[in-house]
């Protein structure tokens, strides 16, 4: 059985069974309960972070396992890393993915190489929730597309789902994964509506998913950009041209399989991705293609991202930012 | 019901549009897909294709024109010569208010039409595969942007090339055939350095009653070219001859008259009538001469360059007058010769040579039906009408005012006189 449910609260339903299934999980973070559950206080809920992510978790699990904390993403990751290390199964949350540059070193250099540098005999099952992505008039500090950069850590796992159903299963994996992850949230598609299978299931991490099949190029996106190849697939549909959807989810690991897959069929790829290029998992899909599936290509493979800049405030230009189903389509008809 | 063809709207913006080019010639058969009209809009020329079967009728707005999007431009009609009032058609097709918008087709879907171009690029999949197939990149066109070769491209040639058709000796012909299965058989031989689309304005017209076959042969298209010194006329009788399951009608024109020729002597029985347009039993020095340049211009030149030098022979004045006929018969023709590589002109120039004066003695042994179709402005062949002298009990036909390539410059009086003497032989 399935229903429709928003991004948001998928995401909320996953930390439920989650949370009930395993007393070690907690979730932390900057406004995560929000002062709920003091009654003494004459509050009863939290507010459940800006996107009410955690809404009703502290009623359900009391604030020993729902923890505000301090403004420290350095605090909050450190914490989080040390949990994890010494037997909790923690959540945290980092409000906006831009912030990760205080709170580097617990993730990079801590996070990353513990169970590596002790020989397996640490293991760090943490995850961090973070929000991502630009389209929310949020400005250049609060709209940057980062995940390349935590794709690039070895020791690290990154995810990226692009639908509510997909939302609940990538975290609950994530949450049961003995190593940390990285789990991104595009902002805007929040509270995209979707229907969602109840009750508990794991997409594997590391699995890509076809979301549309076709035959003559295939788009490959993440995320947000999964919207925009499907637009662009069925604007193409129109004119003749068959187009195959490929949802990465996952970033690392990467399903390699699956891209080349793709492109063996069609021997035509456009990666779509709204982060900026230079070193990009655009670049690394477009790489991928050109060195394992070098006999399968009939057409040079192209990447449709945004540009090496800033994200913009201005509503014009922070749109004409983020790639567009036109762009897709300007990149299609170039390589038929 | 005949299709319009209309000044498509490709974009919110477009109101009108300049026809640039019709690519095919009235009559021509057209399938869905093909493209029938170039127009050119917002400084773009775009390639606009056929919506249905049917025989390009009739041609309403010429190029140079710039018209409104939806305005009627030339008409597609179910069959060639079937009752069709084209301005009648013009007039209800232009009531219609709203004309679905068109789009252009992108490449990837196009057959190549280009010719093969020596080291154009290649798309690594078409590489691959080409190689698997032991295919030379060389010979074939690519559809892709900036003609790039691609797979598809090089599967379209695999699966042309699994058509091919052993004649002997491990050789294999590329020999097309249409036509009712049922058909009493026709096959078509094509003159020098070129292919069956000589025989373009023909086929469509044999097709409705016989089983028509053309023949590319030796080293002429997609047909195999082994190494040789020559390719003798009477080894490509016996090509012909193998391509032959049961006896049926020959036309073949110029150097393929010499080969229709050859088959009729050596094989007789295989041969119900025999056709030979603008035939030759000895080559003229004005012939010898326009092969030599044609073999020299197609090793120096381009394709579109030899069709310019070969026009003023093949055609007669009346013909040439017409520029846009001029322009657009070049177009067509370079495409043709390109189809021909120069290592087989120079087997065949050989072959003609060495056959040419060979069989004058024996014209009068011919002893099927035979028609000789004369072009009465012919500068490379113009004793035809000597052919058909020679030869017991043959009819003959002179097209006044055509040049050697009569079938395309007088298609219907080629094609009557084909049709009748072919009914004729059946009743005979």
């Amino acid at each position: 059985m399935s229903r429709k449910l928003s991004f948001a609260a998928a995401i909320n339903e996953a930390l439920h069974i989650a949370m009930q299934a395993d007393p070690d999980i907690i979730v932390m973070g900057e406004d995560v309960a929000g002062g709920g559950g003091r009654a003494d206080q004459g509050i009863e809920d939290a507010w459940g972070g800006i996107m009410g992510v955690t809404r009703g978790l502290i009623k359900a699990f009391g604030p020993e396992r729902v923890r505000d904390t301090p403004i420290s993403e350095t605090a909050i990751l450190g914490a989080a890393v040390g949990a994890a290390a010494t037997g909790l199964r923690p959540v945290a949350e980092l409000m906006f993915m831009d912030f990760i540059g205080v709170s580097l070193d617990p993730l990079l250099n801590q996070a990353a190489k513990l169970r590596y540098m002790f020989g397996g005999k640490v293991r760090v099952p943490l995850t961090v929730r973070t929000s991502m992505g630009a389209g929310a008039r949020a400005a250049a500090q609060h709209s940057q597309t980062l995940y390349g950069m935590t794709a690039s850590i070895p020791g690290l796992k990154t995810v990226c789902p692009s639908n509510p159903a997909d939302a609940k299963g990538l975290l609950l994996a994530s949450i049961r994964d003995d190593n940390p992850v990285i789990f991104c949230e595009q902002k805007t598609l929040m509270f995209s509506q979707g229907e969602v299978p109840e009750g508990d299931y794991e997409i594997p991490l590391g699995q890509a998913a076809t979301v549309r099949e076709g035959s003559d190029v295939s788009l490959v996106g993440v995320g947000r950009t999964v919207h925009t190849a499907i637009e662009a697939a069925t604007a193409l549909a129109a004119e003749g041209v068959s187009a195959e959807v490929i949802d990465l989810r996952s970033l690392s690991p990467l399903d390699e399989d699956a891209i080349l897959a793709t492109l063996e069929k069609t021997g035509r790829l456009v990666v779509v991705d709204e982060a900026t290029p230079r070193c990009g998992i655009a670049s690394d899909v477009a790489a991928l293609c050109v060195d394992r599936g070098f006999d399968f290509l009939n057409a040079p493979v192209k990447r449709v991202t945004a540009p090496h800049s800033p994200v913009p405030f201005s509503p014009v230009l922070e749109d004409a930012f983020v790639p567009s189903p036109a762009r897709v389509i300007d990149a299609v008809r170039e390589l038929l | 019901m005949p299709i319009a063809v209309v000044m498509p709207k490709l974009g919110m913006t477009m109101q009108e549009g300049t026809v640039i080019e019709w690519p095919l010639e009235v009559g021509a058969r057209v399938a869905r897909g093909d493209t029938v009209l170039i127009i050119e809009s917002e400084k773009a020329e775009v390639e606009i294709e056929a919506t249905g079967d049917g025989y390009f009728r009739h041609i309403y707005v010429e190029p140079g024109e710039v018209v409104p999007c939806g305005t009627v431009l030339a008409a597609l009609t179910e069959a060639p010569a079937s009752d069709f009032d084209a301005e009648a058609f013009r007039a209800s097709e232009s009531t219609v208010a709203a004309r679905p918008v068109v789009t252009a087709k992108p490449s990837a879907t196009r057959a190549a039409t280009a010719a093969p171009k020596a080291g154009a690029p290649a798309t690594p999949a078409a590489k691959k595969l080409a190689r698997s197939h032991d295919l030379d990149l060389d010979a074939i066109a690519g559809s892709g942007p900036n003609g790039r070769i691609t797979r598809e491209d090089v599967e379209a040639l695999i699966e042309q090339r699994a058509a091919l058709i052993g004649v002997g000796d491990g050789i294999r012909l590329d020999a097309p055939a249409t036509g009712p299965d049922a058909g009493d058989g026709v096959l078509l031989l094509p003159g020098f350095g070129t292919d069956v689309s000589a025989f373009a304005r023909q086929i469509p017209v044999l097709a409705e009653a016989y089983r028509v076959r053309g023949v590319n042969p030796r080293g002429v298209g997609l047909s195999d070219a082994p190494d040789s010194e020559r390719y003798d006329i009477a080894t490509a009788a016996g090509d012909a001859a193998a391509l032959m399951h049961e006896p049926g009608h020959v036309v073949g024109t110029s150097l393929g008259a010499a080969i229709a020729l050859e088959l009729a002597l050596r094989h007789p029985e295989r041969v119900r009538s025999l056709t030979l347009i603008a035939p030759l039993v000895r080559a003229e020095p004005r012939l010898v001469a326009v092969i030599e340049a044609w073999c020299a211009i197609a090793r120096e030149s381009t394709p579109e360059t030899l069709a310019t030098a070969l026009l003023p022979w093949m055609f007669s004045p009346a013909y040439l007058a017409d520029e846009s006929q001029r322009k657009r018969t070049v177009r067509g023709l370079a495409q043709t010769v390109a189809r021909v590589g120069v290592e087989a002109l120079h087997r065949w120039q050989a072959g003609i040579l060495a056959w040419s004066g060979s069989r004058e003695a024996d014209l009068e042994r011919v002893g099927v039906p035979t028609l000789v179709i004369a072009a009465g402005d012919d500068l490379l062949t113009p004793r035809a009408e000597a052919v058909a002298s020679a030869i017991p009990g043959a009819k003959s036909i002179v097209v006044a005012g055509a040049g050697h390539a009569v079938m395309l410059e007088a298609p219907e009086a080629v094609n009557d006189a084909v049709l009748g003497h072919l009914s004729s032989g059946r009743t005979a």
